[in-house]
């Protein structure tokens, strides 16, 4: 009975460690005090040390770099890359959070509405740094408005990866249009069963919106004092529509999920000709597929009609963070990491960041052929890329529920269970729902 | 192994327990304090790591988020009611949730614990040579973490790694393991494989606690080894097994590692595939007030399924 007993015990045991994980980030309630126009830009007298949190790989070493040559303000950098909104939203709550922290572009509403942020406009130095960034970047960062909130760190423009042997092999001129891009998708299955134009990943609402951006879709405004809705737009139905298409042809495949082991083994199998990607991506198939080096070319994104729009998919800023009492200081590291060719040239070294900063394009690494695309140019595309993206594309303040809502529905669509125009219309109404049950006011956009 | 030594005389001596029921609890005395050093180390951790995050979670659940001012505003929470469990009890990716899980355990518990019992049978029986190499590998997937089992299996479920699906291509069978309908019963197969061994030491360890007395006397009466099994050991054991259903009630439930491995490369696993996959994802989404209430009912239906079971198992086995 011993036994029993202390079986039941472990069974308990289990049970509050389940409860403790669903809890570890409960809210404290009560008003959340302080307001961004507060901030002050005072420097700090004598040595000041910031707490800057990253998931960047090899940001240690950017850091220390600074750290050498500012001696009076030291950062304190922590790795967050395995829960890293967890981690920041916990901080939050807890009224531990750092100076800086690193936010995606697409969280940086939702955490606005968690009040993480100091609006960091009373400091020149962060009202001038404008214009040094890529003009999509700075709009999502300052909201479209006159703060300053982040500055965008790196971002990811979209392209197409090509293999330029697979369209040799089948006399295809590289697509220029979705249309063209389509037909090429017919033309190669139809010749092998077992080859498809790319892989459809249903897990993937960054991609996804990545390609919506593309389009002009215009997911979110605000007016009449509400959040307007309107995540199934003309534009957004268009490029669902259009991807349906190819998943009912079954020119495109449904079942790899982006990055997985799964993905380059159907790559290296030669299973698939095309992969619509982002800058940073460019070292995933150079350090995976290493025995393709020279079948593989980048070129820009197919677009609808004739304009050489593009989207953006990934890619973060550094916050500034409500609490922070360095500002002058926070702002001053913040830019250095962020515009200063030697901080983005390890950062692109190191963490395969591809900058934000219009000084960072112009970067030697950038510059160069790289060897495993033929010597081609590949970063002058992304450039271009990077040029052409919206900038008055805006994210959600519910956007991560509303991304798993939309993986949810397209993953039901590409098993054959309803449309992704279909799963579209789920993440309107998940969006406008999940704003509610926040009391963020929201109506469907007109 | 003190055990076995006395366990013929304490079968004899029926009326034991009472005598230990003389020892009080408290009273006083350096024994109060004695007693308190030996509880403090469960109770400690039980209040901080139990009762505080459950009566956090309970407190939560009956809140909801207000917000004042603008865009993007400020929020507070207020006592708002048994909204939150509305809005669970309407939700419907909840019951879809909740309607899987209770098809999981129909089918998984009753196969596992089968299996578990009958290689429970195979192991007490004189038959069997080399125990305790059966007895540890049965056991050893109980030692591999939930998540790197999921793992592994999902190397072996994956079309594009798997030797089994290569293997299963050469004699012309395409099984697509991680299918809409397949992948439920995918995550079902890593739970028994990891779960197997470990009911099936509960229930070996209480077959191992029956006098060797009663087969002897089974045996005289010209019991087969097959009604020795069937109608001495297995009623014998009920407890063991009532517990072990428990459990694996309880660890249905709570169904979350295996999924969210799967996950990783199938996407015919929702984000809400599990009544825990769902409460992690609205958690996800700041809405810790929804997930605190969800958290709750699972719970709710946990206790009610398992304590339900018991008693309806105690009252027929008179246990």
């Amino acid at each position: 009975m011993r036994n029993t007993a202390s079986r039941v015990r472990l069974a308990a045991a289990v049970t509050a460690v389940a409860s403790i994980a669903v809890l570890a980030g409960c809210s404290s309630s009560g008003h959340s005090d302080g307001t961004s126009a507060a901030a002050s830009c005072a420097p700090a007298k004598g040595k000041v040390t910031l707490q800057y949190w990253n998931t960047v790989p090899g940001m240690d070493k950017v850091v220390a770099l600074w750290n050498q040559q500012n001696p009076n303000i030291q950062v304190q950098m922590k790795n967050i890359s395995n829960d890293q909104y967890g981690t920041i939203s916990n901080a939050l709550k807890a009224g531990t959070a750092p100076d800086l922290a690193q936010v995606g572009y697409d969280e940086l509403p939702n955490l606005r509405t968690q009040n993480a942020f100091v609006d960091a406009s009373a400091c020149d130095a962060a009202t001038a740094a404008k214009s040094k960034f890529v003009p999509w970047t700075w709009s999502q960062t300052s909201f479209g408005g006159t703060g300053v909130f982040a500055f965008p760190q790196d971002t990811g423009p979209m392209a197409l990866y090509v293999r330029s042997d697979i369209f040799a092999k089948y006399h295809l001129p590289v697509p220029k249009t979705w249309d063209e891009y389509a037909a090429d998708a017919q033309k190669m299955h139809a010749a092998d069963k077992n080859l498809t134009m790319t892989f459809f990943d249903p897990n993937n609402a960054e991609w996804f919106n990545g390609l919506l951006w593309q389009n002009s879709a215009k997911m979110y405004a605000y007016s009449n004092d509400k959040w307007q809705v309107s995540v199934d737009s003309a534009q957004s139905k268009q490029v669902a529509d259009y991807w349906q298409k190819l998943i009912d042809a079954k020119t495109v495949r449904t079942d790899l999920a982006n990055g997985s082991t799964q993905m380059y083994a159907a790559y290296q199998k030669d299973q698939i000709a095309s992969y619509v990607g982002a800058a940073w991506g460019y070292s995933m198939f150079r350090d995976n597929l290493p025995s393709q080096a020279g079948k593989w070319s980048i070129v820009p994104m197919p677009t609808w009609g004739t304009n050489a729009a593009s989207g953006d998919w990934g890619g973060s800023t550094v916050a500034f963070m409500k609490g922070s009492t360095h500002l002058y200081e926070s702002v001053k590291f913040n830019s250095w990491l962020n515009t200063d060719p030697q901080a983005l040239a390890l950062e692109n070294k190191l963490g395969g960041l591809y900058p934000a900063a219009t000084a960072g394009l112009q970067l030697p690494s950038l510059s160069q052929g790289v060897p495993y695309y033929n010597n081609e140019k590949i970063f002058d595309v992304f450039a271009e890329s990077s040029r052409n993206i919206d900038t008055s594309f805006a994210w959600g303040p519910t956007q991560k529920t509303v991304n798993l809502s939309l993986q949810d529905a397209m993953a039901k669509a590409a098993a054959g269970n309803g449309t992704l125009t279909g799963a579209l219309s789920t993440s309107q109404a998940t969006a406008l729902k999940s704003m509610k049950d926040l009391a963020i006011p929201a109506e469907a956009g007109k | 192994m003190t055990d076995t030594e006395t366990r013929a005389p304490r079968v004899v001596a029926a009326p034991e327990p009472p005598r230990r029921r003389r020892r009080r609890l408290g009273g006083g005395g350096p024994r109060a304090g004695t007693i308190a050093a030996f509880l403090t180390p469960f109770f400690l951790p039980f209040v901080l790591f139990y009762l505080v995050p459950v009566g956090y979670a309970l407190w939560q659940s009956f809140r909801v988020v207000r917000r004042t001012g603008g865009q993007y505003g400020t929020s507070y929470t207020t006592f708002g009611g048994f909204h939150q469990y509305a809005q669970v009890l309407q939700n419907s990716e909840f019951w879809s949730s909740i309607g899987r899980i209770g098809l999981f355990g129909v089918v998984q518990v009753p196969v596992m614990l089968f299996v578990a019992l009958v290689m429970a049978l195979l192991l007490d029986t004189p038959l069997l040579k080399i125990k305790a190499f059966f007895r540890i590998s049965a056991f050893l997937p109980y030692a591999v973490p939930g998540v790197i089992a999921a793992i592994m299996w999902s190397y072996l479920y994956s079309p594009q790694l798997s030797p089994v699906v290569d293997l299963l291509g050469h004699l012309g069978l395409h099984p697509d393991f991680l299918g809409p309908g397949a992948v439920l019963w995918s995550a079902a197969n890593v739970s028994t494989w990891l779960w197997t061994g470990y009911n099936m030491l509960i229930m070996y360890s209480a077959l191992q606690a029956i006098p060797q007395e009663l087969y002897e006397a089974a045996k005289l009466d010209g019991a087969s080894n097959w009604a020795i099994a069937w109608r001495i050991k297995v009623p014998i054991i009920a407890p063991s097994i009532v517990l072990t259903t428990v459990f694996s009630i309880i660890g249905t439930l709570q169904l979350y590692a295996e999924p969210a491995v799967l996950r990783q490369i199938s996407s015919n696993i929702s984000s809400t595939f599990t009544p825990n996959m769902l409460a992690y994802t609205v958690a996800s989404g700041n809405n810790y007030q929804q997930a605190a209430a969800i958290s709750v009912v699972i719970a709710l239906i946990t206790f009610v399924l398992s304590f339900g079971f018991m008693r309806l198992t105690s009252k027929r086995a008179g246990l």
